[in-house]
């Protein structure tokens, strides 16, 4: 192995254990947001009806749960756009790696990329949803990318690398054949 | 809902989660034979040769996070045996071989035996246990016929 693991700038790859530590954060964050938006407007029973059916759009905007989804919905977004200055990137690479030995390999940056992406596209989805009203969309999708930050940081398991393919066959991602 | 509820729900919620990490994780190490109706040709996959006793037919993509892994995992077992060869196809610009083989998550390792006949299909990123101990099955009944 060549000796490039503290070079940031020429390095090949990144730590894997960086993309680990991150989920770990956002499991936590997700399911922190998850019981703030099971306890606040997004289930609530109003007059009659939901809740949220009576709520302006402020007063949807203004709870606890879509406040802490839409931080995390942001920092998903600039862990896509630009992953090295990502903030629990940097807290990983000045605080947690140099207390770890130095990696023994080191990953690919575009999957954990692909998987911020796709955080970013289920809790904004439940963000949107939860604007128009629509009741539980705030807690199932962050329920949902609990699971799956949960799965990557506990188990190594990456729901995002399972679902690039399935895209891909449906035409979502990725270039067509070439034969 | 009230404080118990989200509670209870959150719990469930943990109870599941982690209840689907063992389960995928057991999963992954778990061979499934398949039927021998499948004889891979290796050119199609844009290789030259088939291993002389086994191959280790792995599926990638550019966007998997544990294909390095298995494929430093497969590529070692590979070098110690004699006759067996570590094939890593990546599917990602070529959707027809993932359909072909019925790919649906990568990584896929496939283990073909002498003639190129498919017999095991792992999931996932299985230990080097479980693939060795497969690739010895495999290799051992292809010397008996």
């Amino acid at each position: 192995m060549s000796d490039t693991t503290h070079t940031s700038g020429a390095r090949k790859g990144i730590d894997p254990r960086g993309p680990r530590f991150v989920a770990s954060i956002t499991a936590v964050l997700l399911l922190v947001a998850t019981y703030l938006a099971l306890t606040g407007l997004s289930t609530a029973r109003g007059s009659g009806g939901w809740a949220i059916d009576e709520a302006t759009l402020a007063e949807r905007a203004a709870t606890p749960g879509f406040v802490l989804l839409l931080i995390i919905a942001l920092l998903f977004l600039w862990a896509v756009v630009s992953p090295r200055t990502a903030p629990w990137a940097v807290l990983f690479r000045r605080v947690v790696q140099p207390r770890l030995q130095p990696p023994t390999e080191l990953e690919d940056p575009r999957p954990p990329r692909f998987a911020q992406g796709v955080g970013l596209f289920v809790t904004g989805i439940g963000l949107v949803l939860h604007l128009l009203g629509v009741p539980w969309a705030l807690p199932i999708a962050a329920g949902m990318a609990f699971v799956a930050a949960f799965l990557n940081a506990v188990f190594g398991l990456c729901l995002g690398c399972q679902l690039y393919l399935v895209l891909q066959r449906v035409g979502v991602v990725g270039r067509p054949a070439a034969v | 809902m009230s404080l118990t509820d989200a509670t209870l729900v959150l719990a469930a919620l943990l109870a599941a989660t982690i209840g689907l990490g063992g389960w995928l994780r057991w999963q992954q190490n778990r061979p499934r034979r398949v039927d021998p109706d499948e004889v891979v040709e290796p050119q199609r996959l844009g290789a030259d040769a088939l291993g002389e006793r086994a191959t280790l037919l792995q599926f990638s993509t550019e966007m998997c996070a544990r294909c390095p892994g298995v494929h430093r995992t497969l590529g070692a077992i590979a070098a110690e045996r004699e006759g067996v060869l570590h094939l890593d196809i990546d599917l990602t610009h070529r959707p027809d071989i993932a359909k072909h083989f019925h790919v649906l998550q990568t990584p896929t390792t496939l283990i073909l035996d002498r003639d190129g006949v498919v017999q095991t299909r792992f999931g996932g990123t299985p230990s080097r246990s479980a693939v060795e101990l497969e690739l010895t099955r495999v290799a051992a009944e292809g010397a008996h016929v």
